[in-house]
């Protein structure tokens, strides 16, 4: 999750302490729903918390919750990508598709249902997410080159991204919902 | 899924707002209070960041993109260039840039970009440098207001740099580095110690851990190998060669050109044998048509691949 990284402010004052508990379980739903290897998830988390709590202890954070979800992500990201280099090398125990998170074989049934979705919105709203979401423009420039105001553009953002949402929970396979 | 619509609208706005290349702090507290004040917005908003970083959206929007349907948004038309214009905008968003980076002055935006197998991804940045990334690739960005560079980790990317007189543009891949001064070039990371450099347009300065350092002009190429840097025959096209699919294997170990093709296969390539990778191989191989390069090694090097339905499998014959 791309943002200002360097989220510290030297000269802040004392912050209030944060809620790790709270901001962990706010993590553990995001990684539920980006791996199925529901024995990694807590790993995650608690490695999160405590990359946060060293980040904290450093300075004031700008925004805590922006930064837990980043590592977050980078943490599945890099788990994905160790597994799969495992598996390239040692080869007894090949891993199984099932394992990987964001699995792109098995996501078909999610891929069928997000691409449904993308093809009900106005293409418009199509076109302004695939700019954001795939090319990374920004709002400034998708509203320049589409000759739409800022806010016109934020909307379409934020309803095409509820209804990708709405699809997604749907397709969901029933052991998300399991422990 | 959060039963209340107005908390999913704002969940999403904030997921837009969250994954931008740099926030404001006032817009980060802003965040941070919304997120303490209830446990359903937190709960929405890990749903929303979850679809947003969700490779199975990457590969729905590309699907989207390449197949265009028969309706099609209204394509707006081209705006007729008006100097005067052109110079009121580029004014406004040099305004608007400084007011950005005052706002973001202790800090700088780093940005990590990565795509999965078979994606290619194209990188505009801030500062107009554009970026094309091949598949199964990593490259950190960071910009900063007095300097710009980029980290490759993995993978291929082709840079089309913006010149700019003050803040030069470093490209870091394993022990190889490079110094840019507005120009178009193609670094390939092989392995930590072993990149590829290829200069389209303009010159590059390649520095290897050894201490070596070479001038690239247009048309020249490197190899920097255990830090050590040695020239090879430059590109023959005006682009590199893995936007076509194809890549060039000139007495490489195998271990590299698989690498290249996992860069496109979506299913984990394995091989029982470690030997087999140090192999050398050469060739022109079709990376981005996974079985057919495979195939062709298959054919050339005595390699049997095993296929069965979660994994390729590379054995010694």
């Amino acid at each position: 999750m791309p943002l200002a990284v360097r989220q510290i402010e030297p000269e802040a004052a004392v912050a209030p302490e944060e809620d790790w508990r709270q901001i962990a379980s706010a993590l553990t739903g995001y990684v539920r729903k980006r791996t199925q290897r529901h024995d990694v998830v807590e790993d995650i988390v608690q490695e999160t918390v405590l990359r946060l709590m060293d980040y904290r202890g450093k300075g004031q954070l700008v925004s805590v919750y922006a930064l837990a979800f980043r590592i977050a992500g980078n943490l599945v990201i890099d788990r994905f990508r160790t597994e799969r280099r495992y598996a390239a090398e040692a080869v007894e125990e090949p891993m199984s598709p099932t394992a990987l998170p964001d699995r792109v074989l098995a996501g078909r049934q999610e891929l069928a249902s997000l691409m449904q979705a993308l093809q009900a919105m106005p293409p418009l709203r199509r076109e302004v997410i695939i700019r954001r979401r795939l090319h990374g423009q920004s709002c400034a420039t998708i509203a320049r080159e589409l000759d739409l105001n800022p806010k016109a553009v934020e909307k379409h953002i934020t309803r095409g991204l509820v209804d990708l949402n709405k699809a997604r929970m749907r397709s969901e396979p029933m052991e998300r919902h399991q422990s | 899924m959060s039963a209340d619509p107005r908390i999913a609208e704002e969940a999403a706005l904030w997921a837009d707002r969250m994954n931008r290349p740099a926030i404001d702090s006032a817009l980060a507290s802003e965040f941070d209070a919304w997120m303490n004040a209830d446990a359903r917005h937190r709960e929405a908003f890990a749903e929303l960041q979850a679809l947003w970083d969700s490779e199975v959206l990457t590969l729905a929007l590309r699907e989207m993109q390449d197949a265009p349907l028969p309706v099609v948004a209204p394509k707006p038309p081209p705006r007729p260039r008006k100097p005067a214009r052109q110079t009121v905008w580029r004014l406004a968003t040099l305004a608007a840039s400084i007011a950005a980076a005052l706002v973001i002055l202790p800090q700088f935006s780093q940005q990590t970009y990565r795509t999965g197998p078979g994606e290619e991804r194209h990188v505009q940045l801030r500062d107009g440098t554009r970026i094309n990334l091949s598949g199964n690739s990593r490259l950190r960005v960071t910009l900063s207001l007095w300097s710009r560079s980029a980290s490759l980790t993995q993978g291929e990317a082709y840079f089309d740099v913006r010149h700019e007189e003050r803040r030069t543009f470093r490209v870091q891949s394993g022990d190889a580095s490079i110094r840019v001064l507005g120009t178009a070039f193609n670094v390939d990371h092989q392995a930590p110690d072993r990149t590829a450099i290829e200069v389209y347009r303009g010159a590059v300065e390649v520095g290897g851990s050894d201490g070596g350092r070479q001038v690239l002009k247009t048309g020249a190429a490197a190899n920097v190998l255990a830090g050590r840097i040695s020239l090879r025959p430059g590109p023959t096209q005006d682009r590199p060669e893995w936007e076509t699919g194809w890549f060039d294997a000139d007495n490489i170990p195998l271990g590299v050109l698989i690498d290249k093709i996992r860069r496109y296969a979506t299913q984990p390539i394995v091989t029982t044998d470690p030997s087999l990778l140090s192999l050398r191989v050469s060739g022109r191989f079709h990376i981005s048509d996974v079985d057919r390069a495979l195939a062709a090694i298959e054919a050339a090097y005595g390699v049997k691949v095993v296929r069965d339905h979660n994994q390729i499998a590379l054995e010694l014959r």
